[in-house]
């Protein structure tokens, strides 16, 4: 599992990256053109304005305004990358969340849901809990893995159905999306965390900072002043290390792959396949629900709770970073980073030119799109090399007869597909 | 050899390469008209490859293809069926919930005005039907039929579509040995009304009755063509193998200990219907011995064997291994009380196929702490494990222990789970169809590694759907039919057609016999 297979992991992992950088490229390439057609096809834009905006989808990140002639400058924008990775950090998390259980071969599309059970646990424990009586570091500790624990449960559900009843996971997961939306709606609504002190907040519930609850910056506030950045991205790095050590290096792990490559072989091999499709859903949860715990516990960020017609696009960005990260812990960390840094851009573009954010989001959408072809496009990387490997590997069966070490042939490719 | 017109078609030359392989090298093959010719060569001989040449999936780097001494190019399975090539393949590529009319006129359909016209398809396929000996009910769906019907409705769209080159791909794989006798004699018939056959094979018993001429693979090799009845199986293998291959394994009579297992009125309930598909079966399978389930395939032996090894509850009965009930046990805890299980399904349930090697070989102690340190896999321990099994088991595969198992080639997937199991060293072996799909040189490895478990003194109990590996490597015989043991025998004193009306439900013996 090291050492003499690292050039064939290498190969694979390297045809993977390929795969969803050529992604990224193709989604910025549309972009851009979508940019140039409402540029040109609009007198009020212009040619000018739409290389600005391209400008800006590409490196929004470094933007820093215009100067005192009007033309876009670029440099360190310690604000923006803080920003980026503040935002990124919820994507990180709802993207372990969707890899995690798409290891064991769940599809989980609740991360949303888990995410809305993770903030409305994490809001309720933080603001419920004097901090007058109690120390808020504590109460800190208890919301967050409150929140964890309320995520956990809400993707166990899904699992459940899925691993007893045999109800589709796709199914469950969409089904509890929803239920949680209206809960979660129903609860605040009755609950007396509303913002009732700030007259232009209404519909909103308080900040966890109303309670002094806040996780610490541990001086990323130093690092990038003037951005909403908490030590919230530290937690989320060190959770995507956690998961990729579990997945990798542990019998759990090796289990719980096993169940998602082969339900059947790792029953036969003893494996509790069903408690392992519960568990594997309850961390996504779990993650799913850090991800809302850890953006509002942030301090800065308030929730609004009328949430019962939408739920969070963190939730569904979360398949798409994972995707994207072809479902490599390590990966997603990445990826969130830059599907944040698009939003960040996005910003840019409304603030600097006349096009809104919304170009980031096609943008986005192209790369979700193709990142579903990453497949596709790594097999197509390795196109030639996959048609001859098929036959080729058929090492020469049986006979223990010493000289014969040369492969034997294509009929084998058959008996390997079946 | 002699003059061109003399066959119908010629292979010459072939040579296919895949990056890194010779599948096919140098390969002649002549099939004369009116005759049956048999392919043999082991798994991963070429013999598929050879034959994806002929019908235009692949494309040969050297070599010509002649019909009736014409050149021609194959491009693809359109252009063999112009050339009136047809094939039955291993697996019946039928449409269950069609009439076998509908599946022989199937792509060949005549239509006027978009209306099928099926009464003439009926008049031809009575006539094929009559001519030919090939028995079906052209009514009846696809689903209802037997797997021996269900091979002649294969046969017939052949013929339908008037071909006269016909490729058997492991023909016999999935019948009875009655069936098995009919398709022989349909095979002749057909030969003898002028259709030229190949009969691509590994079983030689087959081989030796029905063919007229053999052609040997051997690692995409020609070796050679012989005539059939200047020959003998021991020599076919000889070529096949490229050594001496012992065809019956030799083994001393068995010794027989203490009772491993204990099976005792055993019901299972079936997946597919209301009735139980394995009825009160009882039997003991001792220290030191073979015993054999034969039977057809879908007499209950999945469901016993799923119901032994915990994969599937069963209603009623009790399970003992080594004296301990093991009836409502998980699967886990009968694998530490020490029960291997080679499954029927490599693919299903004996590989993770996107796992590494040696992942695969420790899917069943990767928990022990020998290979786990506080739920931390000791990947050198695995590593090391793995490379002693490959090395003891012969398992031969591109990578070594980092092999995608997916990636192997199918004996030696097989190779590599007998090896798992065998080397856990406990003292049950339920060995499942182990043979399966293997050809003569690993069959004989498999079979020597199970009389050698047997004589250190497991309790082997095997399921197997071939009669010739029954008779060849049990103890006892057991025949299971429609979920009963119908008969207790000895191999020594049973012949293959006597279990053979006993697995078709012809005979069974008295209840009391049967214990």
């Amino acid at each position: 599992m090291k050492a003499n297979n690292s050039s064939f992991w290498k190969k694979n992992s390297t045809r993977s990256v390929i795969a969803s950088l050529l992604s990224i490229a193709i989604g910025l390439l549309a972009g851009s053109v979508v940019i140039l057609i409402m540029g040109l096809t609009n007198p009020a834009l212009g040619l000018g304005s739409a290389l600005e905006g391209i400008r800006l989808v590409l490196f929004g990140i470094f933007s820093t305004g215009r100067n005192a002639a009007g033309a876009l400058t670029f440099g360190f924008n310690p604000a923006s990358i803080g920003n980026m990775l503040f935002r990124a950090m919820p994507l990180i998390l709802t993207g372990l969340s969707v890899a995690t259980a798409n290891k064991t071969g769940m599809f989980n599309i609740g991360a949303a849901g888990q995410y809305l059970a993770g903030t409305c646990a994490t809001l309720f424990i933080a603001l419920s809990i004097p901090s007058t009586s109690v120390p808020p570091w504590i109460i800190w500790l208890l919301a967050f893995l409150g929140g964890m624990l309320a995520g956990a449960l809400w993707g166990a559900i899904p699992g459940l159905l899925q691993a007893l009843l045999n109800i589709n996971v796709v199914i469950a997961c969409i089904m509890t999306n929803w239920i949680a939306a209206n809960i979660v709606t129903w609860l605040f609504d009755i609950s007396n965390l509303k913002n009732m002190v700030e007259n232009t907040k209404s519909g909103y519930i308080y900040k966890t900072t109303f309670n002094n609850v806040a996780t610490p910056k541990f001086g990323l506030d130093k690092l990038f002043p003037g951005s909403q950045i908490s030590g919230g991205i530290l937690i989320a790095i060190v959770l995507a290390i956690a998961v990729h050590i579990i997945m990798t290096k542990t019998t759990f792990g090796y289990e719980l792959k096993a169940c998602g490559a082969n339900r059947h072989a790792a029953r036969y091999a003893g494996i509790r396949d069903k408690r392992n499709i519960v568990l594997s859903m309850a961390i996504a949860g779990a993650l799913a629900g850090a991800g809302g715990s850890l953006y509002y516990l942030a301090g800065n960020t308030e929730f609004f709770w009328n949430t019962y017609q939408s739920l969070p696009a963190a939730g569904f960005n979360g398949i798409a970073v994972a995707l994207l990260a072809v479902n490599n812990p390590i990966g997603v960390i990445f990826t969130g980073c830059f599907m944040s840094m698009l939003n960040i851009a996005g910003l840019q573009i409304t603030n600097l030119t006349a096009y809104n954010e919304y170009i980031t989001d096609v943008i986005i959408a192209v790369i979700v799109y193709l990142s579903a072809f990453s497949l596709i496009i790594k097999m197509w990387l390795g196109g030639r090399e996959k048609k001859s490997a098929a036959p080729a590997p058929a090492a020469a069966q049986s006979p223990p007869v010493p000289e014969n070490k040369a492969p034997g042939a294509a009929d084998n490719g058959k008996e390997a597909d079946a | 050899m002699d003059n061109a017109p003399e066959y119908v078609i010629e292979m010459l030359h072939i040579t296919k390469e895949f990056p890194g392989i010779k599948a096919n090298d140098d390969i002649t093959l002549q099939l004369r008209r009116g005759e049956i010719h048999a392919l043999l060569g082991e798994n991963g001989a070429g013999k598929s490859t050879l034959m994806s040449v002929l019908f235009g999936l692949y494309q040969p780097e050297a070599g010509v293809i002649k019909k009736d001494g014409k050149e021609v190019r194959i491009n693809n399975p359109n252009d063999a069926t112009a050339l009136h090539i047809g094939m039955v393949h291993q697996h019946f590529k039928l449409i269950e919930v069609f009439t076998v009319l509908d599946n022989i006129i199937l792509g060949a359909e005549d239509a006027k005005l978009g209306f099928l016209q099926k009464k003439q398809a009926r008049k031809k396929v009575q006539e094929l039907s009559d001519r030919y000996g090939l028995k079906v009910d052209v009514d009846a769906k696809v689903e209802d039929i037997t797997v021996g019907m269900q091979q002649r409705v294969e046969i017939l769209k052949m013929l339908y579509r008037d071909n006269e080159i016909l490729i058997f791909d492991e023909p016999t794989a999935v019948l009875t040995p009655q069936e098995i006798e009919e398709l022989m004699q349909i095979m002749k018939n057909l030969a003898a009304e002028g259709k030229s056959i190949l009969f691509i094979s590994h079983k030689l018993n087959e081989i030796m009755e029905v063919s007229d001429r053999v052609s040997v693979l051997r690692k995409g090799r020609y070796i050679g063509t012989v005539n059939t009845s200047e020959t003998s199986k021991e020599e076919l293998s000889r070529m096949m193998v490229g050594r001496d291959v012992q065809l019956v394994v030799d083994k001393t009579p068995a010794v027989p200990g203490e009772p491993v297992l204990e099976v005792e009125d055993l019901s299972v309930p079936s997946q597919l219907h209301k009735n139980d598909a394995v009825k009160h079966v009882s039997l003991t399978a001792r220290a030191g011995e073979i015993v054999c389930i034969a039977g057809i395939d879908g007499n209950g032996q999945t469901e016993f064997v799923y119901a032994l090894t915990g994969l599937e509850k069963p209603s009623g009965g009790t399970i003992r291994l080594c004296g301990k009930d093991i009836t409502h046990e998980s699967i886990r805890q009968r694998s530490l009380d020490g029960m291997s299980h080679i499954p029927e399904d490599r693919h299903k349930h004996g590989l993770v196929l996107d796992y590494t090697l040696e992942q695969n070989m420790v899917l069943q102690r990767y928990y022990e702490p020998r290979f786990q340190d506080h739920g931390f896999i000791k990947f050198d321990a695995v590593r090391e494990y793995a490379e002693g099994l490959i090395e003891k088991y012969d398992v031969r595969s591109g990578q070594g222990p980092v092999t995608v198992a997916r990636s192997m080639s199918g004996g030696n997937q097989q190779k590599a789970i007998i090896a798992r199991e065998i080397d856990r060293d406990l003292p049950l072996i339920v060995a499942v169809q182990p043979t399966r799909g293997l050809d003569v040189g690993a069959i004989e490895f498999v079979h020597k590694q199970l009389v050698a478990q047997r004589d250190a003194g497991k309790a082997v109990l095997l399921i197997s759907l071939e009669l010739d590996e029954v008779m060849n490597l049990s103890d006892r015989i057991l025949v299971m039919y429609e979920g009963e043991i119908v008969g207790e025998f000895d191999p020594k004193k049973v012949t293959v057609e006597e279990l053979g009306l006993y697995m078709a439900g012809a005979n069974r013996q008295k209840k009391e016999a049967a214990e």
